[in-house]
Formats: structure tokens, sequence, C-alpha cells
């Protein structure tokens, strides 16, 4: 490159800083309006991202964060050799895939039927009833369902005594056959309203016009919910099921941290239980990290797959 | 007119029919609550409300007027929830205002550190610890500061600005208005329904969070309602026997007690949910658009 030409680049670098400079001195007080929420970020989230370090060191309270000395991956070698690992590893997998097949397609089916009533404030009032778990806390779940299912006095009892089967029922909460279905299906009861609230809003969104044609060429009912609404609905189908293969491990940590019991934590202890009682109740800080560092990478893993086979099936479908 | 052929017909009835069957039950169990609650201790016990309630009396809910921990643990939530909504939405909206703005240099690179943090964040322990460093356990402000921005909302937050016509901030800002009275006084108040669906996302969280308590909370005077009631559930199993109220002399099992609570903590959720659900409607909506 000859001089000339370098010169020019160089005058170029400075009026770009230059223009770069007055951009930012201009909106100066917009970036002061970042400040605080950009300080809670750091503070909140990614100061914790740094702690996630404690997986790979020998630390203890005492000795505080910066003298705790490397060690790789002992501590993931170490909790391998647990068995309550494994157990609660094993746990997550059989209850993150009966959650999502059981879960995921219910809300699609829900928007699919209510879509379909007549009557507006029939419809209202079902999207209002659907909704309405979503609002009250697991604690309150839990109770309901602990009463519910008393083996004395719940009313599920007394639906079975009137159907000839008295004093055969057992406390669906305490047993471990069927413990891991009360999750499944308190799960779909509390939180398919949200699903399918925002299903039926994409369905707002379709082209009437697209139904309009449908019926000139005169298409059943049937054919109009296959080749329009379904249609309309994929990219929203998409991107929900991204979203749930990431948080795929999370198998509701607050659900069951307040439902199981003793009875059934054989089939109840999630990864989520396992770090709370390794790391808050034996106080072993780095082998429930390096637990709960392994289910987030596990669930960075399975995001970034999802995104990239939906992104490859169809370009630009992804979130990201 | 939509004409339906016979097997289309006989769906349509099986669809109304599961649309009632899952009204009922999603409604059922508030239902079982308050009749549990209402009905006579006794009755209760021997499994036979099922329907309606019986004997009803409010015996319950006096009983509970005199439980001072419910109602301490109640003006916590109210405190955290309140002090909580109110600064998040206001967070929320000083954050997404600029990352709103299309010429700010760094808008994306701020975004992208929002939106890292949904995809991985440390976990309890660290969360944990830094509590620990900050000396906040034991202090309602560690039910408050860790859940008050959702970078979620606020990139939904975001696009709702990005949506509000630029004419309107363009002449405020030639008349030399600074931006903070340009969010407050022109992009706020076109704002209103938005800021109501976010101040119903962090109140309905605040209210309902529970594991915050139980992890940096010991103290049994900072309790949240949640928090509390699920202490309650823990004993449900440790006894079952009936405590005999000595205002009223009438005989309350706990089971009962336990319903009374539960039905106090939902029926301010039963009232207010049905005024703000439209709104909450139409942010679910924005949300699930991608942008």
């Amino acid at each position: 490159m000859n001089k000339e030409g370098e010169r020019g680049l160089v005058l170029q670098r400075k009026q770009r800083m230059n223009i770069l400079k007055t951009a930012i001195w201009r909106d100066k007080l917009l970036y002061v309006m970042l400040i605080p929420g950009v300080l809670w970020f750091i503070l909140f989230k990614y100061v914790p991202m740094y702690g996630v370090t404690i997986a790979f060191r020998n630390y203890n309270i005492f000795q505080g964060f910066s003298n705790a000395p490397w060690v790789g991956f002992a501590n993931f070698e170490k909790m391998f050799q647990y068995p309550a690992f494994w157990e609660a590893f094993s746990n997550t997998i059989i209850l993150s895939i009966m959650k999502l097949f059981c879960g995921f397609p219910i809300p699609i089916l829900l928007s699919l039927m209510i879509n379909e009533i007549r009557n507006v404030f029939t419809k209202k009032f079902v999207q209002t009833v659907v909704l309405l778990p979503n609002f009250i806390s697991w604690v309150v779940v839990s109770a309901i369902l602990y009463a519910l299912f008393s083996v004395n006095s719940g009313a599920v009892k007394s639906l079975a005594d009137l159907f000839g089967y008295q004093g055969k029922m057992t406390n669906f909460m305490q047993n471990k056959g069927t413990f891991r279905w009360v999750l499944v299906i308190s799960d779909i009861w509390k939180s398919a309203g949200y699903g399918t609230i925002v299903y039926l809003g994409v369905m707002t969104s379709i082209d009437p016009t697209l139904y309009e044609a449908a019926e000139i060429d005169s298409a059943t009912w049937l054919q109009k919910i296959w080749h329009v609404t379904l249609p309309g609905m994929r990219p929203s189908i998409v991107i929900l099921l991204i979203f749930r293969l990431g948080a795929m491990l999370n198998v509701g940590f607050e659900q069951i941290f307040v439902m199981s019991n003793p009875l059934v934590s054989e089939v109840a202890e999630v990864l989520d239980t396992y770090v709370y009682k390794v790391g808050m109740t034996n106080r072993q800080y780095t082998i429930a990290m390096a637990a709960s560092l392994l289910k987030a990478a596990i669930g960075m893993v399975l995001v970034f797959t999802a995104n990239y086979v939906s992104n490859k099936i169809e370009p630009d479908s992804g979130i990201m | 007119m939509q004409t339906y052929t016979k097997l289309e017909k006989v769906l349509r009835v099986l669809m109304y029919a599961f649309i009632a069957f899952v009204t009922l039950v999603t409604v059922y169990p508030f239902w079982y609550v308050m009749i549990y609650a209402l009905s006579d201790s006794t009755a209760a016990l021997a499994g036979k409300v099922l329907l309606w309630p019986l004997q009803p009396s409010l015996t319950v809910f006096r009983r509970l007027l005199g439980l001072k921990q419910l109602w301490s643990s109640y003006l916590n939530s109210i405190y955290v929830t309140g002090i909580g909504t109110v600064s998040a939405v206001a967070m929320t909206a000083m954050l997404a205002y600029p990352l709103s703005v299309k010429r700010l240099r760094g808008r994306k690179f701020v975004s992208m550190m929002l939106f890292f943090t949904m995809l991985f964040n440390g976990g309890m322990i660290p969360n944990y610890l830094l509590m620990k460093e900050l000396h906040l356990l034991n202090s309602r402000w560690a039910l408050i500061l860790p859940a008050m921005i959702s970078a979620y909302n606020v990139l939904i937050m975001r696009s709702f600005f990005m949506g509000i016509p630029g004419e309107l901030e363009e002449s405020a800002s030639i008349d030399g208005a600074s931006p903070f009275r340009i969010l407050v006084q022109i992009i706020l108040p076109v704002s209103l329904p938005a800021l109501a669906v976010q101040a119903m996302f962090y109140g309905v969280g605040y209210w309902n969070s529970y594991f915050d308590c139980v992890l940096y909370i010991d103290d049994t005077s900072l309790l949240t309602l949640q928090a509390f009631l699920r202490t309650l559930i823990q004993s449900a199993s440790a006894d079952s026997s009936n405590v005999v109220d000595t205002a009223t002399n009438a005989a309350l099992s706990n089971e009962t007690i336990r319903m009374g609570c539960v039905a106090v903590s939902v029926i301010p959720v039963l009232i207010v949910y049905p005024m703000l659900q439209k709104y909450y409607v139409k942010g679910l909506v924005v949300g699930s658009v991608k942008g």
C-alpha cells in the first residue's frame, strides 16, 4: 500500500472515531439511564455466573473465594461416584420427557378447541378459567392437592367410594408409582393456560382472507384447521418448542420442592432438589455447583441444537 | 356459513364435552378449598364435603383472625410485592427505553448481554453466596432485589417502545427535552397498558414466590405468606388432631385451618385477576411475537 492510501485510512479512522464520540456524547443521558439496570445485571446475574467457577475449585466458606485453589474436574469426578447424583440425574431425564410429551401438545389442542367456540361470552369465560391457575403459587396448589388426595377425607377418596372402591384408595401424593403423574398432571393444570392464551393470540393474527379462500374451495371445518390454522401457528409453535427444549431439564423445582415428601423422594429427587440438598443442607457447595453447572451446560447444548435444527429445516425460524 | 360433515358434528360434540371437562377440572380445586373452609370441621374430616359446604359457618375465618403469624406474613407479602413491583417496573422501563432508541451505539451489545442471562444463569449456590456476601440474608431486600429485573420483560418492553411512532419523541427532543422527561412525559403515558402487564408479571411473581424465602430467610417474622403456607403443609402429615378453639369452643381440624389459610391467600388473586386479565392476555401475545 502506498503512503497516500495509508494516510487516507488513518484520516478515515479518525473521522469515524470523531463521529462515534459525538454520537456517544449526544446520547450521554440515555447511557446514564442504562447504568442502574446494567449494574443490576452485572451484580445479580454476571457475578453469580463467575461464581460457578467454584465447581472447579476447592472452595470452603472460610478461606474466601479468590484464595480457593483450582482443582480441575475433581469435583465432577467425585460427584459421578455418588449414586444419589445418578438417581437425581435419571429422575430428571424421565420427568422432563414425561412433561415434554404430555405438556407441550395440550395448549395447542386446547387453543384449537377454544378458538372454535362460537359464543363470544363462553369463549371469554373459558379463556379466563384456563389461565386462572397460572396465578396461584405452587404452595397453594400443593396444599389443595394434599387435601384432595387425602385418604381419609379427600374429595378423590369420596368419589372413589361412590364408584365402589371403598378403602382401595392410596394417597397419590405418597405413592412412588403415581407421584410422577401427579407432578406432570398438576403442572399441566397450572401452566397449560399460559400457552393456550399465547396460541389463541397467534390465531387472531392469521389473515382472515385465507379462511375465505378455503371456504370458496369448499374446505370442510377440519380441512380449514389443518390447512390454515395450524400452518399459521407453526412459527410460534417452533419458538415455544425451542424454549421448551432449552429449559427441558428445568422440571419444576418450586413444584417438586414443595410437593415431594420422604415417601416418594426416590422418584422425586431431581437435579435441582439434589443441588439444594447437597449445597444448602449438607453445605457441600462445590459438589452442588458441579451438579448445577452440568445441568446448565446440558441446557445450553439443548437450546443451541434445537435452534440450529429449526433454522436448518426452515430458515429464520429459530430464536437466534 | 360453515357446514359440517357427520364426523365433524360428532367431533364438535366431543370438543364441547372436553372443554366443559377442562373448565370443571380447573375450577373445582378452588371451589373445594372454599367449601372445605366453610364446612363443619368434623364433616369435612369424614370426607363428606364434595359439592357444597356442610353446616356452613365462618368459624375458621374467626379463628384465623387470631393467627398472628398469618397476618404478619400477609403484611410481609404485601410489602415485598408492593415495593418489588413498583421498583421492578421502573427499572424495566428505564432500561428498556434507551435500548429502544435505534441510533444508540452499543444497544445491540447490551441487549445481547440481557438475552444471554435468559440462556444461562449461575444457579442457586452462587446466588446464595452473593446474598451472604452482601449481608442481605434475613432481610426483605433479599426477596426484592434478586427478582427485580427480568431480561425477558425488558425485551418485551423494548419492542413495545419501538412500536411507538417516532414523531412524538422527535418533536420533544427538538424542544430540548431530556431523555428522562421524554420517557416520563411522553413514552410512559402512551404505554400504560404495557406497564400494567409488566406490573402484573412482576406482581404475580413476587406474590407467589416462596423459595427465595426458604433460601435467604431464617427469621420467622420475615416469612412471606407463601412461605408461611409452606410451613403449614409441612406439618400436614405430622398431626391430624383437632384443636379446640377457646374463643368459639368449636373444634377445628388443622386441615380446615389450612384450607382457611389457602382461601385467604387465594381470594385477593381471585378478585384482582379478572380485572387485569385483559391486559395480561395482551402482554402474553406481544411477548410471543418474534422481534
